[in-house]
């Protein structure tokens, strides 16, 4: 289906969509250093600024050691200069110390990644073909029953917000039926995954816990998971099938369709072949901008259920102590997800829609 | 059919209308519905019991576990609610349109680089960048503390006050501002400006405008006079859906522990305890359902409001 001259062309947009990704991550870590270079230079200093080895350090020692920071990481100078060391030691994986984590920023972050990875993509098998579908059913009966249920539902979702959601989640199945609840993993669970003998294969505890024969935790990972993901997708589930109805609603005044429908083609294959093959690209293209709001409300829920992901490093950092490196690590770390993300629907959309392919 | 009437049209930009003008009177009216300042309306039930009491004379939607009445709460935050919605969403909307149309008016590459720079900010979670401006702020909290050399010397700076007043210009304007309002300013005007920059690129090419450049008439006259007021229509809708989008968004910001805090989130926040206990919602409703419902509507209000303008400008849409 694909020939060579096309995957060149996917493969030559691939590597174009990851060089945008590299610059954009460069625009965006220069304006977030140029923001705390406003600071005075402790906080420059802070973002290089080992574990305090003794407690008893004293006045003197720590400016001394500030005066040897400021020399070892060119603190004094221009912009540019100081950006590159520092952007250096990023790619280094040297992130700086956390003194609210207690830990190295880089490794506490890459720790937590899966956890908000598995929330994320559970949230997204939810929501993504939930809202093509309704999207599809409802644009092509514009007015009809399916299409006005469709609307109100969506009206209401995004009415509720994910804190709401949140909450009314918690009373209902929480306090309540006591069916799902927050956090990660029960606490008869919890001890598992740090045990002896337990290989964390993907790091998605629903799946390791299979592949490590012990289903009963894959089971009480979706207990937890439960809550967070379906808030998260029934927020994004009206986003994406409002989007899905517009486009396809435009589709469907097109030529091609009426063409189709004259020739007699089934009303279905109309819809999820035709109007929906060719409403997938702007659809995808709403995704990827969306794709930054999409982490934010990651974060939200995941605050809100107290869900140990990424986000952790984000609010512990406001925790009194001045926390300069993982407040930033958290901005630059939410970014690169967003933006392979983005990638990854940039690819889906080629794969998706052969006119890209043959335009490049 | 004109787009005033059409849009008097439809109950739905009615109810919105009415949904925003509420919540306006409601703030400009709050020292009348709710006379008690804020800061004074602690213990309106006179009760050492931390227990959210019922609604009762003094507190018309009973009071929260710290003994303050809900609906002052209630009323007093429609004036933050919308002070930083029309604030921030005016600061975004000034951003997004300026950045929009100077890189549609340069043109060229000027164009595709700044509309580029724009599509790559877009890939910021501004969760992140309340965290980081919250952040800052601490630092500079910090910094403050720090050169006031502890307690016993802050102390004496407190009592002598120009050693303090000495010492904050520099950073007391900021410490002022909410990091979630900067956050939001600086991280959500991309699209604004996407519509925008749109709008005048099929802009530029009218006659009109073509006649106004080619005639002399000064570039800036031309962007001001010309191009911004005949572009801005859809950009003004998306400001009105904004104004609630952005106070729910700080809602839910301020309710997780980020930036600063408002009277609705406050509500919400105390309230929670009793919320999350065995028919706490249903027992202890009032902490919990009359903020609720006020913050959707405020979402659902100009939510309404923006999609009413959005149909009344459509000229495509003549049903209804």
């Amino acid at each position: 289906m694909i020939s060579t001259n096309q995957s060149m062309s996917i493969l030559r947009r691939f590597s174009f969509s990851i060089l945008r990704s590299v610059l954009t991550l460069l625009l965006i870590t220069s304006a977030l250093y140029a923001t705390v270079m406003l600071t005075p230079p402790e906080t420059l200093a802070s973002l290089y600024m080992p574990k305090r080895t003794s407690p008893r350090m004293t006045e003197e020692m720590y400016e001394q050691l500030l005066q040897d920071m400021v020399e070892k990481y060119h603190l004094d100078d221009p912009f540019p200069v100081q950006y590159y060391y520092w952007a250096g030691n990023l790619l280094k994986g040297n992130w700086g110390y956390s003194p609210n984590l207690q830990e190295d920023v880089f490794p506490g972050l890459v720790r937590r990644a899966p956890a908000t990875l598995e929330l994320t993509f559970y949230a997204i098998l939810i929501y993504f073909p939930l809202g093509l579908l309704s999207g599809v059913l409802a644009g092509t009966r514009k007015k009809g029953v399916i299409d006005r249920l469709f609307r109100s539902i969506a009206f209401v979702a995004t009415s509720l917000t994910p804190m709401i959601l949140a909450i009314m989640m918690m009373v209902i199945f929480y306090i309540t039926l006591r069916w799902f609840a927050p956090g990660r993993l029960g606490t008869a669970f919890a001890p598992l995954i740090t045990a002896e003998g337990y290989i964390s294969y993907t790091g998605f505890v629903t799946i390791d816990g299979l592949l490590n024969n012990n289903p009963e935790l894959s089971l009480d990972a979706l207990r937890h998971l439960a809550m967070p993901a379906l808030t998260l997708a029934f927020a994004q589930w009206a986003i994406l099938g409002r989007i899905t109805r517009a486009t396809v609603i435009e589709e469907n005044e097109k030529e091609y369709i009426i063409a189709g429908r004259a020739r007699g083609l089934r009303e279905r294959t109309l819809a999820f072949r035709y109007a929906l093959g060719n409403a997938a690209a702007p659809v995808l293209t709403h995704s990827i901008l969306s794709a930054a709001s999409l982490m934010t409300n990651v974060f939200v829920v995941e605050i809100i259920f107290n869900y140990p992901g990424l986000s952790t490093v984000g609010v512990k950092s406001l925790a009194f102590i001045p926390d300069a490196p993982s407040a930033m690590g958290f901005a630059i770390y939410s970014t690169v997800l967003v933006l392979i993300l983005t990638t990854l629907l940039d690819f889906l959309k080629v794969v998706i829609d052969p006119r890209l392919r043959e335009s490049a | 059919m004109g787009i005033t009437r059409k849009f008097f049209s439809r109950w739905q930009n009615w109810l919105g209308l009415i949904i925003v003008f509420a919540f306006v009177i409601s703030a400009i009216f709050a020292p009348l519905l709710s006379p008690k300042a804020l800061e004074t309306q602690e213990n309106v039930v006179q009760s050492y019991l931390r227990v959210p009491q019922p609604p009762g004379p003094g507190a018309p939607l009973g009071t929260l576990p710290d003994q303050s009445s809900v609906y002052h709460a209630l009323i007093w935050g429609t004036r933050d609610a919308l002070k930083f919605g029309v604030g921030v969403t005016a600061f975004i909307l000034l951003f997004g349109t300026l950045i929009g149309t100077l890189a549609a008016f340069l043109g060229g590459r000027v164009n595709t680089l700044l509309m580029w720079a724009t599509d790559m900010f877009l890939a910021f979670p501004v969760i992140a960048g309340v965290v980081f401006f919250n952040q800052l702020n601490n630092t500079m909290l910090f910094n403050l503390i720090n050169t006031t050399e502890y307690a016993g010397y802050s102390i004496e700076a407190i009592e002598r006050f120009g050693l303090l007043e000495s010492l904050t210009p520099l950073l007391s304007p900021f410490l002022r501002l909410n990091p979630a309002a900067i956050a939001f300013i600086l991280f959500m005007w991309m699209p604004y400006a996407r519509v925008m920059n749109a709008s005048v690129m099929r802009l530029k090419q009218v006659d009109f405008v073509l006649a106004a450049r080619t005639s002399g008439v000064k570039k800036s006259r031309v962007i001001f006079r010309h191009l911004i007021p005949n572009a801005i229509a859809p950009v003004l809708v998306m400001a009105a859906k904004d104004v609630g989008a952005l106070v729910v968004l700080q809602t839910t910001f301020s309710f997780i522990g980020l930036g600063h805090s408002t009277p609705w989130a406050t509500a919400l926040l105390s309230g929670r305890d009793w919320i999350f206990s065995p028919k706490g919602i249903v027992t202890y409703w009032w902490v919990f359902v009359p903020v609720t419902v006020a913050l959707i509507m405020f979402g659902i209000g100009w939510n309404l409001l923006g999609d009413g303008l959005i149909e009344a400008m459509n000229p495509r849409s003549t049903e209804n």
